[in-house]
């Protein structure tokens, strides 16, 4: 089935959001972003209305993830807390979870354990219950991604993407998507961004981009299809020209088919979607400047994606007409399938 | 000078330091040594512009503050970015001006600003920084060109870099920190037959004299002595016979082989010594990039600090790290900080300067500057000044007309003089 989605609102944030995510029966969406706040909205249907904002994180909220039977939330930062929420109110924290940036969290299919990792190079495996930390794997260096199922797959800085069986403890298959790295001058470009199993778990994805250069990056997004059974390599997507720069979200529908957002260049970036038997993209929407997350409903009719403001780069102090220096936002796009 | 022995065997060496013992400090010997050894210059550039707030001046839980966490620095109350451990373990080493505030937002015309000091306009090309010293100060003891340049690419001989002061003037980059090709007398030419070659194109460069302008003439003269020099000093280019510990220290990454080249290029007496690392205009990705980016710097800048300070060079070295702008607070839609001359920061160590110090402060966001702004003019007359020229009498002479070395209606930071 190819979908037709179609945008049937718009609503203001007041900062910029790096990663949004509806809640297990959809009434709430959350995102985190570039501040210390989770912020969260009330979804019925048609509208997202503000809640409170969940405060007490530091630098940036950078991760989060529901529990996928419960009305719990796990969300982290960028001075490494994680926290349990149910509500407003926080059920465990800790403060170090990571030595700094905890990159991203992910959740057991059971709602049990989650896993997070983070820029230390650790792999954490918690309790979700109670906060207790299960097992941890030096993973190597910054761990950009992960993903749990039975297992948990994660990526670092370099490509390296792994399969480590948390009872076990143990390795059980490596992946090479070096081509998601490149060091230039000074700079190691990690392109990757996001890890999905697909087919059962039978093929995992690593999105992100082919890194061609650092300071200003341009580079096309790309999707490495990987058999998790022999570790091969099977299919390579790009879509979108190098000033589109990185699939920051991908997501699978329902129906099957794979959406995913990209950023590159300030007022570049788009909506695709993608048959995952094909290479090309069926539906594409360039409307939206700066795509960074996409939330999908429960219900597989809706989804939000998080955008960024148009004009949001520029050398030197713009003001607003007011004579300010004001921060970007994230325009919330919210879609109809 | 016995010819058995090298320029090198003649320079107060970090090795002979170490080997002679701390107790050498309090020496009169040392202090003489110190005092007769030329005035140097240590000019670290990271093009395209970096972060202040990640690295000089964090701002951490604010609106544009960034991901990162600050550290506390070996001066209380003062703080880096979480990325700089190892220079906020030399911050009483450091004079740190968070207060700079200049007019150039562009590469195109802010590096060259920023380099020859935003002058008035004169209507000729200022020199650089480094010109300017070469000038004012000369060469020095070593003999060795006054003015290098170690950047990755290529090298060369940059007669622009000089300005109205002539080609004689202009940086030698040596690219990727090697020396020129075809440095070294071909092995079949012998001493004599060199000398013999000198001596005949010595003859035809003043028959070329009597019909060039004198500057040039110079340049081209001063470009042959300088290789005579280089050739017979081709071990400040060899970092392999270091230590593999020493290597390790800097960084295996071009940066720190390049300030490890650096530090071979200060104990043998040169000048003025340029580093430069390219790619520090993170428009995009710009957290992650920090990430990788500033650590290195880190290493191989508190590396160079700390073997400065070992040898004695510091107290005869003014340090000077620099880019063209910092970058802004705000984050535009590919993760990066874009051009942010308004408020910014340079760090500085060594001879002439204050240690242990910041000077200026900027707001909460990081938006403006609270304190007394700084233009590049003014740190133009604080370096002048650290180097013991008087920047508001010393001119330089263009062709007969005196001009100010640095911007006539600016001052030098007060507070950041020793």
């Amino acid at each position: 089935m190819k979908l037709e989605p179609k945008q049937i609102a718009e609503f203001k944030s007041e900062r910029q959001i790096s990663a949004a995510r509806f809640s297990h029966d959809g009434s709430m969406l959350a995102a985190v972003g570039y501040e210390p706040v989770v912020r969260r909205w009330q979804f019925d249907g048609q509208a997202l209305t503000p809640l409170p904002s969940i405060e007490g994180f530091h630098g940036y909220s950078t991760a989060l993830a529901f529990h996928p039977k419960q009305p719990r939330l796990f969300a982290a930062d960028s001075w490494g807390q994680l926290r349990c929420i149910e509500d407003e109110k926080t059920l465990w924290q800790h403060e170090a979870a990571h030595d700094g940036w905890l990159r991203q969290i992910a959740a057991s299919p059971d709602g049990s354990r989650i896993a997070t990792c983070g820029k230390d190079g650790f792999v954490r495996v918690w309790d979700a219950a109670t906060g207790k930390k299960l097992a941890e794997h030096q993973a190597g260096e910054d761990v950009y991604a992960l993903t749990m199922t039975d297992s948990i797959t994660f990526g670092d800085m370099r490509g390296r993407l792994e399969t480590w069986d948390v009872d076990l403890k143990k390795k059980q298959r490596s992946f090479d998507a070096s081509v998601l790295y490149k060091l230039d001058r000074l700079q190691d470009l990690g392109g990757l961004r996001v890890l999905l199993h697909i087919d059962g778990s039978k093929t995992l994805l690593a999105a992100g981009t082919t890194p061609q250069n650092g300071a200003t990056p341009q580079s096309i997004p790309t999707i490495l299809f990987f058999d998790t059974a022999t570790g091969k390599l099977t299919k390579t997507v790009t879509h979108g020209t190098n000033k589109e720069g990185y699939v920051h979200d991908l997501v699978q529908h329902p129906s099957g088919c794979l959406m995913a957002v990209t950023a590159g260049t300030p007022g570049s970036g788009q909506l695709f979607l993608l048959d995952p038997a094909e290479k090309e993209a069926f539906h594409e929407n360039k409307k939206m400047a700066n795509c960074h997350a996409l939330a999908l409903h429960p219900d597989g009719k809706h989804f939000v994606v998080t955008s960024t403001n148009r004009d949001s780069n520029g050398n030197g102090k713009s003001l607003t007409k007011d004579g300010v220096y004001k921060t970007n936002t994230s325009p919330l796009h919210l879609f109809e399938v | 000078m016995n010819p058995l022995c090298t320029p090198r065997d003649h320079t107060f060496s970090r090795r002979a330091f170490l080997g002679g013992g701390l107790g050498l400090l309090a020496s009169p010997l040392f202090a003489e040594a110190m005092k007769q050894r030329d005035k140097q210059v240590l000019f670290v550039w990271l093009d395209g512009g970096m972060s202040q707030l990640e690295t000089w001046d964090p701002k951490p839980n604010t609106e544009f503050g960034g991901p990162f966490r600050s550290i506390p620095t070996s001066v209380p109350g003062i703080h880096f970015g979480e990325l700089m451990p190892k220079l906020a373990k030399q911050m009483h080493k450091l004079c740190v001006v968070r207060s700079m505030c200049t007019k150039d937002n562009a590469h195109s015309s802010g590096v060259d600003r920023i380099q020859r000091g935003d002058p008035k306009n004169r209507g000729v090309p200022y020199p650089h920084f480094g010109a300017g010293v070469a000038k004012l100060l000369g060469p020095g003891t070593s003999g060795l060109p006054p003015y290098v340049w170690i950047k990755p690419g290529s090298g060369g001989f940059r007669a622009e870099d000089a300005g109205f002061l002539g080609p004689k003037y202009g940086s030698l980059a040596f690219g990727d920190g090697k020396p020129p090709d075809n440095l070294l007398r071909h092995p079949d030419i012998s001493a004599e037959q060199d000398t013999a070659r000198n001596e005949l194109r010595q003859m035809l460069d003043q028959r070329f004299a009597k019909q060039r302008e004198k500057r040039v003439v110079e340049a081209n003269a001063s470009v042959f002595d300088m290789a005579e020099k280089l050739m017979a000093r081709a071990d400040i280019f060899d970092t392999s016979k270091l230590p593999e510990r020493d290597r390790d220290r800097y960084g295996r990454h071009d940066l720190g082989q390049h300030m490890l080249v650096a530090r071979q290029m200060l104990e043998a007496g040169v000048r003025f010594v340029k580093v430069t690392s390219y790619g520090w205009d993170t428009h995009g990705d710009h957290f992650n990039s920090q990430t990788t980016m500033v650590p290195k710097f880190d290493q191989a800048f508190s590396a160079i600090l700390e073997d400065l300070e070992a040898s004695g060079l510091l107290k005869t070295t003014l340090v000077i790290c620099l880019s063209e702008f910092g970058r802004t607070p705000r984050i535009n839609g590919h993760v990066g900080r874009d051009h942010w001359p308004e408020a910014w920061s340079i760090a500085m160590a060594g001879h002439g300067v204050k240690h242990g110090m910041v000077v200026g402060e900027t707001d909460e966001r990081g938006t403006e500057v609270k304190s007394q702004p700084f233009d590049i003019g003014a740190a133009f007359h604080t370096w002048y000044q650290a180097l013991g020229i008087d920047s508001h009498k010393v001119e330089f002479d263009n062709a007969g007309q005196p001009l100010p070395i640095a911007h006539d209606d600016m001052l030098p930071i007060k507070e950041a003089l020793a």
